[in-house]
């Protein structure tokens, strides 16, 4: 389930920023700006552009919260914000325009995390946001939205409008890109024949 | 389609063992979130007040007033650097300050923000001219990076927007950021029309 569900906001809170009170908004940005920069950190990879986007998110969250009815968690309402607000950057033409300017963004951004590019790995986690960022950017994007956020297909496809297929394909190629890296860990953790066992699916 | 065959369908898709799958499912959950920058939210609330999306507290009298001096200082540095000059009848579009013009007693952080844009200012006009043939996506880029550089002149420059430090710092600061990215895209533009 999604980071997002799990954050709990007063409801009086709530209203009290639907007035447009000031501190209500900081206490709702304080509980969700981890979240939502995360997620838009993962998708663009740039944290100047994640800051953007968590910016717009806000403002979008300021302005629109006095029409929020409440019928959903207040953290899922945010949450589509966000990802609307992210997919729509990393469909624009600016963003192209970034890609195709800055082939250097990569290792820049690596090194402004400090995540070596091929350094010996320093744990699970790390491997895994190594292993993430390394994928293309659309790959990326469909295997957070399916695998931690929780969207069908459909509805990634409605997102970024597209086919139902083309997000099964993108996870599918994330998933072969990603294998190399799970087997590693479950060799570590299982014997190998606990593997043979299992269904591998085609592509 | 039925969800049996969905479901089949998925596994054929996916390309993963169900092993695999769940441990890649959880590792990914188990992921930290990183926070943002502090300056984020004095951003976003610095916008929010301009916008006026906030009510009371800000516009309080007493608040007001308390801010007043400094945001007038500042408001008083901008025009005065970036204000239109008339000189015998003709109007002149100013240039951005030059490092003397700068008001020296102001905050340190304004005024490196100032020379900064000022520099950047600078090397775009080192550019040669715009090609006579730009991209679509380009030039709506170029577009959306002057409008937005336009809105926070506007902000910086109009009386009405009493700025604080703080404020004025965050327009020049995200100027600048502006700014930087209208040069980055100037200057792949000219390296294309060089081959």
């Amino acid at each position: 389930m999604s980071k997002f569900a799990d954050i709990q906001i007063d409801p009086a809170i709530v209203k009290r920023a639907a007035r447009g009170d000031a501190k209500a908004h900081e206490i709702i940005y304080r509980a969700f700006s981890a979240p939502v920069y995360s997620v838009c950190l993962r998708f663009t990879r740039v944290p100047a552009q994640a800051e953007d986007l968590l910016q717009d998110t806000f403002m979008e969250v300021i302005r629109s919260v006095p029409k929020f009815r409440g019928e959903a968690p207040l953290g899922m309402w945010i949450r589509r914000i966000a990802i609307s607000k992210a997919l729509m950057f990393l469909r624009s033409a600016w963003h192209s325009r970034g890609q195709s300017l800055d082939d250097e963004w990569e290792e820049m951004t690596f090194e402004s995390r400090g995540l070596p590019l091929n350094s010996a790995r320093q744990d699970q986690a790390m491997d895994l946001e190594v292993a993430l960022a390394n994928l293309p950017e659309v790959s990326r994007t469909v295997v957070w939205l399916h695998d931690v956020e929780g969207f069908t297909h459909k509805e990634i496809a409605d997102f970024m409008g597209k086919t139902e297929s083309f997000s099964k394909s993108q996870l599918s190629r994330a998933y072969q890109r990603l294998r190399p890296m799970l087997d590693a860990e479950i060799e570590r953790v299982e014997p190998k024949s606990d593997m043979q066992g299992s269904v591998l699916g085609s592509c | 389609m039925t969800s049996r065959d969905e479901q089949q369908d998925e596994k054929m898709n996916i390309g993963l063992s169900v092993a695999e799958r769940e441990l890649l499912q959880s590792r990914l959950r188990e992921l930290k979130d990183t926070t943002p920058p502090r300056e984020v939210w004095q951003r976003i609330e610095a916008q929010a007040r301009a916008e006026r999306l906030f009510q009371g507290r800000y516009f309080e009298a007493g608040k007001w007033l308390t801010g007043a001096g400094i945001a007038a200082a500042v408001v008083l540095a901008v025009l005065n650097v970036s204000a239109p000059v008339i000189e015998g009848g003709d109007e002149i579009i100013s240039d951005t300050p030059s490092i003397a013009e700068i008001d020296n007693s102001g905050p340190t952080n304004l005024n490196a923000l100032m020379v900064q844009s000022q520099q950047i200012e600078r090397d775009l006009r080192a550019l040669p001219g715009q090609p006579r043939m730009v991209r679509a996506s380009t030039a709506a880029t170029i577009a959306e990076l002057e409008d937005r550089i336009a809105a926070i002149d506007y902000r910086l420059n109009h009386p009405a927007y009493r700025l604080t430090q703080i404020e004025a710092e965050i327009y020049w600061r995200e100027r600048v950021r502006l700014m930087n990215s209208l040069l980055n895209l100037r200057r792949a533009q000219a390296q294309r029309m060089a081959f």
